[in-house]
């Protein structure tokens, strides 16, 4: 991929801006983000926070040797204060952070209940200390789960920056061991969380994300567009007549639209993306550089940097059964996922659910189900 | 305090020359600091006189070699009138023998000092007066500030050197270029062509040549003051690297619109173009050549600006292209008018929006890849390469000599360009290890043919710039004149080979190289096994229009010259002996 995870755009924002809202917000400025893959794409963005309200500094994290590693290296740079961890890939809101600073004993985890406990380091607790860290449990001792988000005193920093770094440590798997000494109290926040884990938990964060969009329109609406309801349409692109658009939907800048397009709700479009007359997309996020051919049918899909399209794509929506990490889901909505720059030809079906993996080349008329590798070839 | 608003912005102007740095504060009397060195080297030396009014200057020596003396500010005499001067002052020696007659001590080599004691001699109370006296007696050009002890403002003029006033509350600044005053301001006012101004604290008026009041508002700048910052990159090079999808994506926004509907260039008779720059614009244009005359198939010639204004013009008119990066560039600027003299249609592509230039031609082009500190230019070469695929398109589309359905097909692969060029970034940790073999060459040749000839030519000015290797870009096809006896195992060679139609020529000559074991680094389209095959090593680009081709194989480049560099312990922004935009000829 091309971009890391917390820099997966949705409505047309990337993940990690909402983090830095969320803490500039709580009055949290001096932010330090631990990056590492692809980090260009996050320095660009936030260069040095001025533009969010913030003061941004960066640690680079060479090799993946895990969250611990990452706390211990922005270590020297935390100056003897208390500290909030966050990963920069979770969808979180203002009021979460506003409900961790509120507890003020200093050393608090931010729990969630889930239904897939399993994924996650399950908490157990006692009255609201926390006795128990288990990550990852075989069998169910409890949905109440950890996400990842910290307040530490300054002391703590210790703890991490002691460790000798061989292999991936995470901060839970180092709490872990030392939980039943400490006295870690739990917050639990009515915020938002969400680490959209799975393709088909994007378009919903997504959607969550466009709820509050107003209307902007930058670039060109010719006459005989019609547009419903919040739609923002960035500079430079043409929205070409007969199109129909209803929001919330935003659409990014240097795009050509239609004519004779149909973009039903909740849907984002990034930038430079082009698409053909005739075709019809439905709560879809579609990054930026996508072409999609006309006659195609899009809903409740990720459409991923770079794709490219000829005429006919279909990607209807349905419920569905899927296997993700050796566990099966019953989906009620779902399209699918086409990873970045793909190649797609004309009269492609991709069922609901597929996920189909970056660089993939799809010749015409294929039907495609399941999953598929990067860098597969269908013929 | 004065001086730490000065340290600021001349810090932000280094990239104009950094081989010597000077202040003078108006503080109890005029106090002076200069000595030769670099910024950083220099700044901690220099005292926090309190002050609220001064000028400082960073040099890039022409005449008179880099020391203390030689730095700027100058005083007079009597040390009571200082003043800073970018340019060149062609008649100094036959003034500087005037002066020193009338028995003025000159303490430099440099031809600004005869400016100081000009105005020394004329001085009469009036500072603006007097500077205007002065200058009527130099031949040459000029962006000089000047100002003396008890004045309450430093007073201003220009001739074929650039000058901004930046437009603040309760302070106004003063600069030769407007990153200087990013983060102070957003206002700022062009001073243009033969005037002159006084400013202070909390005025500016600006005369023009006859000495009337000119009154100009101010223009907002778009640029921040992040975009001039490093914001966590190692090197300001690096950053515009990977700004480069976002600087091609601004490049073309609005304008893949505006281009047909003829907003840039409107609908004229061509029968031939003519291409003018320097530098990298140059090699920028002599793709160009290949784009337009593909495209639009007009008879295109190249020339080098310092070369072509003094050339004798041959009767022919043809339509004018100007490339310069800042629009400031002395020779681009001089052949800007000699085109005009000549008749010619001009167009410029600038990427400075109200650049000197853009009052000199008929039609603007504007890059828009945001200011470039690197010395070395990478974005907005890449963003000059869109410009000549949209002026190419726009003239094929206007001859009718490509039909609407190529036009549709460019148009799209223009827009995905920077996913493309992503796609090259996402290959750099694999480039940062290739380039292993050419770290400890002493001579690289970059071999292309076809429209990526120039692509390598600017590759190996790439690597020339930063690593001080010696690097040669030549046409593969003319290997066998020449540079064939030059090659051996101790001489890698850089060759680009993508799928056109000279791609098998491209093979054959590739294969040439390896015989004569020179090492091969070969750059081609991905999964090119071919390729692969005849090359010691190879980085693969993504596919596309092969027309297209320099701007992912530049990236490459871009790369392959930057981390050679860093390897070597190379001063990357600041080459040696190099400045950006040469405002002087």
């Amino acid at each position: 991929m091309s971009r890391p995870k917390s820099m997966i755009p949705v409505g047309n924002r990337p993940i990690l801006e909402y983090i830095v809202e969320a803490l500039v917000s709580n009055g949290v400025k001096d932010i330090i983000m631990v990056v590492g893959y692809r980090k260009d794409t996050i320095m660009l963005h936030f260069q040095d926070g001025k533009r969010f309200g913030a003061s941004i500094e960066y640690v680079v994290q060479d090799k993946p040797l895990g969250t611990a590693h990452a706390l211990a290296l922005a270590g020297p740079l935390l100056d003897g204060k208390p500290f909030i961890t966050v990963a920069g890939d979770n969808m979180i809101d203002s009021r979460l952070i506003a409900d961790l600073l509120e507890k003020r004993n200093g050393l608090t985890m931010v729990v969630a209940e889930s239904d897939n406990p399993s994924k996650y380091g399950v908490v157990e607790i006692e009255g609201d200390r926390i006795v128990g860290l288990v990550e990852k449990p075989e069998c169910m001792i409890g949905n109440i789960i950890n996400t990842g988000i910290y307040h530490f005193p300054y002391q703590m920093i210790e703890m991490f920056m002691s460790q000798t770094f061989g292999k991936e440590l995470g901060i839970t798997q180092l709490l872990s061991k030392a939980i039943p000494e400490m006295d870690m109290r739990v917050v639990k926040s009515k915020g938002q969380w969400n680490d959209a884990v799975y393709p088909w938990d994007l378009v919903n964060v997504n959607a969550q994300a466009l709820d509050d969009i107003s209307q902007g329109i930058m670039g060109t609406v010719e006459p005989g567009v019609t547009l419903k309801g919040p739609v923002n349409v960035g500079a430079g692109t043409r929205i070409r007549s007969g199109c129909y658009i209803e929001g919330p939907v935003t659409i990014g800048e240097g795009c050509d639209i239609g004519p004779n397009v149909v973009i039903h709700p909740s849907t984002s479009i990034g930038n430079g993306v082009q698409i053909e007359p005739f075709s019809y997309i439905a709560h879809c996020l579609i990054m930026s550089n996508v072409i999609i051919g006309s006659h195609s049918h899009i809903s409740r899909s990720v459409i991923g940097d770079g794709v490219r399209s000829k005429a006919g794509l279909f990607i209807p929506s349905d419920s569905c059964i899927v296997r993700a990490d050796r566990e099966v889901f019953q989906l009620f909505d779902v399209g699918a996922h086409v990873g970045q720059d793909t190649v797609i030809g004309s009269r492609v079906v991709i069922s609901p659910g597929t996920v189909v993996g970056a660089g993939c080349r799809i010749n015409d008329g294929v039907r495609v189900s399941g999953n598929l590798e990067n860098k597969c070839v269908v013929v | 305090m004065a001086v730490d608003i000065l340290l600021d912005g001349l810090k932000r102007l280094e990239y104009r020359g950094y081989d010597s740095v000077g202040v003078a504060i108006a503080s109890e009397g005029l106090k002076v600091f200069k000595d030769k060195g670099e910024m950083s080297k220099i700044e901690p030396l220099i005292p926090r006189w309190n002050g609220q009014m001064g000028i400082g200057h960073t040099r890039w020596a022409t005449c008179g070699r880099p020391s203390k003396e030689n730095a700027h500010p100058f005083v007079d005499c009597t040390g009571r009138i200082a003043l800073v001067h970018n340019g060149i002052i062609e008649n100094h020696l036959e003034l500087r023998k005037q002066l020193e007659e009338e028995g003025h001590t000159f303490t430099s080599e440099t031809d600004t000092e005869v400016l100081v004691h000009l105005m020394e001699h004329y001085y009469d109370g009036d500072a603006h007066a007097t500077l205007r006296a002065a200058l009527s007696r130099v031949k040459g050009s000029y962006a000089v500030a000047a100002m003396v002890e008890g004045d309450g403002h430093i007073v201003v003029a220009r001739k074929e050197n650039p000058l901004v006033i930046g437009v603040g509350v309760g302070e106004n600044m003063v600069a030769s270029d407007v990153t200087a005053v990013l983060g102070l301001t957003n206002k700022v006012v062009y001073i243009q062509e033969g005037e002159s101004a006084i400013v202070s604290a909390d005025g500016i008026s600006i005369f023009d040549a006859q000495g009337s009041t000119v009154d100009r508002q101010p223009t907002p700048i778009t640029w921040t003051v992040e975009d001039a910052e490093k914001g966590g990159f190692e090197h300001f090079m690096l950053k515009e690297i990977y700004e480069q999808p976002a600087a091609i994506h601004n490049s073309l926004l609005g304008s893949l619109d505006e281009i047909y509907a003829g907003a840039v260039i409107p609908d004229i008779d061509v029968s031939s173009v003519k291409l003018v720059a320097c530098g990298t614009s140059y090699h920028a244009a002599m793709v160009g050549k290949y784009v337009i005359e593909d495209l639009a198939r007009l008879p295109t010639t190249v020339e080098l600006a310092s070369e072509y204004r003094y050339s004798p013009g041959t009767g022919e008119c043809p339509f004018t292209v100007l490339l310069t990066q800042s629009g400031e560039t002395a020779d681009t600027l001089a052949a800007a008018r000699e085109a005009r003299r000549r008749g010619c249609r001009t167009l410029a592509v600038t990427n400075v929006v109200g650049s000197t230039i853009s009052r000199e031609v008929d039609h603007v082009f504007y890059t828009n890849a945001g200011p470039e500190i690197g010395v070395a230019a990478t974005k907005t070469f890449t963003t000059q390469l869109i410009a000549m695929y949209l002026l190419g398109l726009r003239l094929g589309a206007m001859r009718q000599t490509i039909d609407r359905t190529k036009v549709r097909h460019l148009s799209t692969e223009l827009r995905s360009m920077p996913r493309y060029v992503s796609g090259v970034l996402d290959r750099a940790s694999q480039i940062e290890e290739v380039v292993e073999m050419l770290v400890d060459a002493r001579d690289i040749f970059y071999l292309g043919r076809n429209i990526n000839y120039p692509t390598m030519l600017e590759g190996a000015l790439k690597l020339k710039e930063i690593s001080y290797i010696h690097a040669e870009g030549y046409a593969a096809g003319e290997l066998k004149h020449g540079p064939l006896a030059l090659l051996d195992a101790s001489t890698p060679v850089v060759a680009a080979c993508v799928n056109d139609h000279t791609r098998e020529k491209m093979l054959g000559n590739i294969s040439e190289v390896a015989a004569r074991d020179s090492p091969v680094l070969g750059i081609g389209v991905e999964g090119d096994r071919e390729l692969a095959a005849i090359t010691d090593a190879m980085i693969g680009v993504p596919r596309v229009p092969p027309i297209l081709s320099p701007v992912p194989l530049t990236v490459v480049l871009q790369l392959i010259a930057y981390y050679v560099a860093k390897k070597k312990g190379c001063s990357i922004d600041k080459p040696r002996n190099l400045a950006k935009s040469v405002t002087v000829e």
